[in-house]
């Protein structure tokens, strides 16, 4: 293996990496909040795309299509929550986990009804042409994701450690019961992290659709993979997504290349174990220090 | 309640009768999924060949004419589907014959019902070997024929053109589904077979629903690959092809007819362009016959691209061939049309090319006798800007030769 071949490797395989750490990092929004993950995230992904498909043909330009596509995922994660999240937090059950599994069968069969099984381009301003960057391919579409994935993130983090809401925010994460007493209602914050991880999830679909087309089970292998990341990396760790998730990619790559293309999903399966084994609260998670 | 019943169970009895009369034919394949270009190509073609039938007042049966009542079932690609809806088949009453599959899972878990009752089907265009060696030293009498290109013309056809084209190192990309797979030892039986002049540097798989082939390129690339022959359905053929294309990799991809698939052809646009694939039939006139169906489909569908024209003209020449085994043998009795279809006197005109005996007895030891294609009536189809076109322009003549006849 060339040096050129193993950098190809790496920056193709991290530049897919990061879509899978936007999607963890949906999970890590609404799991700060509420302790909750939503187990249909990759559908939301998935019918936001669509959603920004059909403005797209309906004529809406690109930089248009953006914004709307993301209020929808923020429209479709209130939902979510709504409908699924918060009897069963005031009941402080677990019926969430089955609750959000069957909303994503939902939105799945409503997108086969919607839009159809096939796969579907989607098409962006952006250029497929490759450029040569330090004798490295990579399209303007690739980096475009990137740019996406690191800008939402940073705007995310900002807000929550520099406003009121975001202090919120971080507060209830703490400790919600010492919220409320401070004021701070804790339903609010957990539809305000319901409505931030349906606007990343449409990011990550807005962004990841002209790679991977458009079609009801395009998120499938994606959200795997986010689970490996959010699981590997802690579910604490903004930063932490990043790097898992930009590693795993990489390394998917590499081994392929190295070991065979059947041996792909191998090393990071590895990692998941070793991770859970060794670490059970994540890399970068925080071990949680419960005093009663 | 009562009263109200009783014409409506009277009616029920009296169907029967009205059904006599008709033909019944049943056409199943996936209408749905990411099949569907081929599936829903196939139907639209058939439905074409039977309104065409029943306008002119039927198939003659005797000394009456009978009209084609159609029967269509979606087996959503899925075996468990076929299987359901070939033991439907397989009880239904007064049922002449079955024209379908896609998919040749689907074919493997079904047609066993149907050749158990001897219901006469005609496979098409599911291209998969497998589909009839099945029966090969099983079955004494086989009710089951076949309407396509199989997956051995095709390998053989694929290695050929890259032979022709004088190359020297090829990758072999696969799937990891049972079509790519058989479709990569057909493709490595072949090159041993044509003296062993292809050296293969890389041999490659991926999974349904994979985009980044950034590994496998590589290291097709870095072997010297001069071109990819290539085993796999519509998404993921165009995921190859993009991924080509970003790394300057100007290797040709030659594989199965599935990359005259709508899904390939759309989602790789202009990266597409070049591939090379076995063709029984090319969406360009050449004949009056062919531009007549061509107009007809488009018209009928409201499209200016059969979304899968192999499929479609498949499906349309099913017809005729069926048709034409009815009339022969007088009957509506679905083991007599077997007996006819195993020789069919007359030629039967139709938009591929004009059938002359298609199939003859069932051999045991032998597909050829109930397999209709062969190398003959394939020829090299290319990607051009969204279409696909003859990759030789000397098989437009040959190709509108066998479609005249005698």
């Amino acid at each position: 293996m060339t040096l050129s071949i193993f950098a190809q490797l790496v920056v193709s395989g991290a530049l897919i990496g990061l879509v899978y750490a936007l999607i963890a990092y949906g999970f890590q929004l609404t799991f700060a909040t509420s302790k909750s993950i939503n187990f249909g995230q990759g559908e939301l992904v998935m019918v936001s795309a669509f959603f920004s498909l059909t403005l797209i043909t309906v004529g809406l330009p690109y930089w248009l299509v953006i914004p709307c596509g993301l209020l929808f995922g923020a429209a479709l994660g209130l939902f979510v929550e709504r409908a699924a999240v918060r009897l069963a937090l005031q009941q402080k059950s677990e019926g969430w986990i089955l609750l959000t599994i069957i909303l994503g069968l939902f939105f799945f069969s409503l997108a086969e009804n919607i839009w159809g099984r096939d796969d579907r381009p989607f098409p962006t301003p952006i250029s497929q042409t490759a450029i040569q960057i330090l004798g490295v391919d990579v399209t303007p579409v690739e980096l475009s994701v990137a740019v996406g994935v690191f800008a939402i993130m940073g705007l995310i983090e900002v807000f929550k450690r520099q406003t009121l809401v975001g202090k919120a925010f971080e507060a209830v994460s703490a400790d919600p019961d010492a919220g409320e007493l401070m004021g701070i209602s804790a339903t609010h914050t957990v539809m305000l992290s319901y409505a931030l991880s349906g606007i990343v999830a449409a990011l990550a679909g807005i962004l990841v659709s002209p790679i991977t087309t458009v079609g009801p089970t395009m998120a499938s292998a994606l959200i795997l993979k986010a689970f490996s990341v959010a699981v590997v990396a802690g579910l604490e760790s903004g930063f932490g997504v990043v790097i898992v998730g930009m590693f795993l990619g990489a390394l998917e790559g590499v081994a392929s290349f190295a070991l065979g293309s059947g041996w792909r999903e191998v090393p990071g399966l590895i990692l998941l174990i070793l991770a859970l084994a060794v670490r059970p609260t994540g890399i970068f998670g925080k071990a949680i220090i419960r005093k009663v | 309640m009562v009263r109200r019943f009783v014409p409506l169970l009277l009616s029920l009895v009296a169907l029967p009768t009205f059904a006599a009369d008709t033909l019944k034919l049943a056409i199943t394949g996936p209408f749905t999924g990411g099949s569907a270009p081929m599936g829903a190509s196939m139907r639209d073609g058939a439905r074409l060949a039977i309104s065409e039938i029943n306008n002119a007042g039927g198939v003659q049966v005797g000394a009456s004419k009978m009209k084609i009542e159609v029967i269509e079932r979606d087996d959503e690609a899925k075996n468990e589907r076929g299987a359901l809806i070939a033991q439907e088949m397989a009880s239904m009453p007064g049922l002449s014959g079955v024209i379908g599959s896609v998919n040749t899972g689907v074919v493997l878990a079904g047609d066993r019902h149907l050749q158990e009752k001897g219901i006469t089907k005609i496979i098409t265009p599911a291209a998969g070997s497998a589909s009839m060696t099945q029966w090969v030293g099983k079955a004494p009498e086989l009710s089951i024929f076949r309407f396509a290109a199989h997956d051995g013309i095709q390998a053989a056809m694929v290695v050929e053109e890259a032979i022709k084209r004088k190359f020297t190192k090829v990758a072999i990309f696969h799937d990891a589904t049972n079509y790519g797979v058989s479709g990569r030892d057909d493709l490595q039986r072949e090159i041993k077979k044509q003296g062993d002049k292809l050296q293969v540097v890389a041999t490659e798989k991926f999974n349904i629903g994979d985009k980044d082939m950034t590994a496998q390129l590589l290291r097709a690339k870095s072997g010297g690959a001069e071109a990819i022959l290539i085993w796999a359905i519509g998404p993921e053929l165009a995921a190859v092809a993009n991924g080509k294309t970003k790394m300057g990799l100007t290797a040709p991809l030659i594989g199965g007819w599935t990359l005259s698939m709508s899904n390939f052809i759309d989602n790789a646009g202009k990266n597409g362009n070049g591939a090379l694939m076995p063709q029984t039939f090319i969406e360009e006139p050449i004949t009056p016959k062919a531009k007549a169906f061509i107009d007809a489909y488009h018209k009928a569908y409201g499209v200016n691209r059969i979304p899968s024209a192999v499929s479609a003209a498949q499906g349309y020449d099913a017809v005729y061939i069926f048709a034409a085994a009815v009339k022969q043998a007088g009957s509506a009795d679905t083991h007599k049309i077997k007996g006819a279809l195993e020789d069919l006197k007359e030629p039967v005109q139709g938009v591929i090319a004009t059938w002359k005996h298609p199939y003859a007895k069932w051999d045991n030891k032998d597909v050829e006798t109930h397999e209709a294609f062969r190398r003959d009536h394939c020829v090299m189809g290319m990607v051009q800007d969204g279409k696909v076109v003859f990759a030789h322009d000397e098989d437009k003549q040959r190709l509108a030769a066998l479609a005249k006849g005698p």
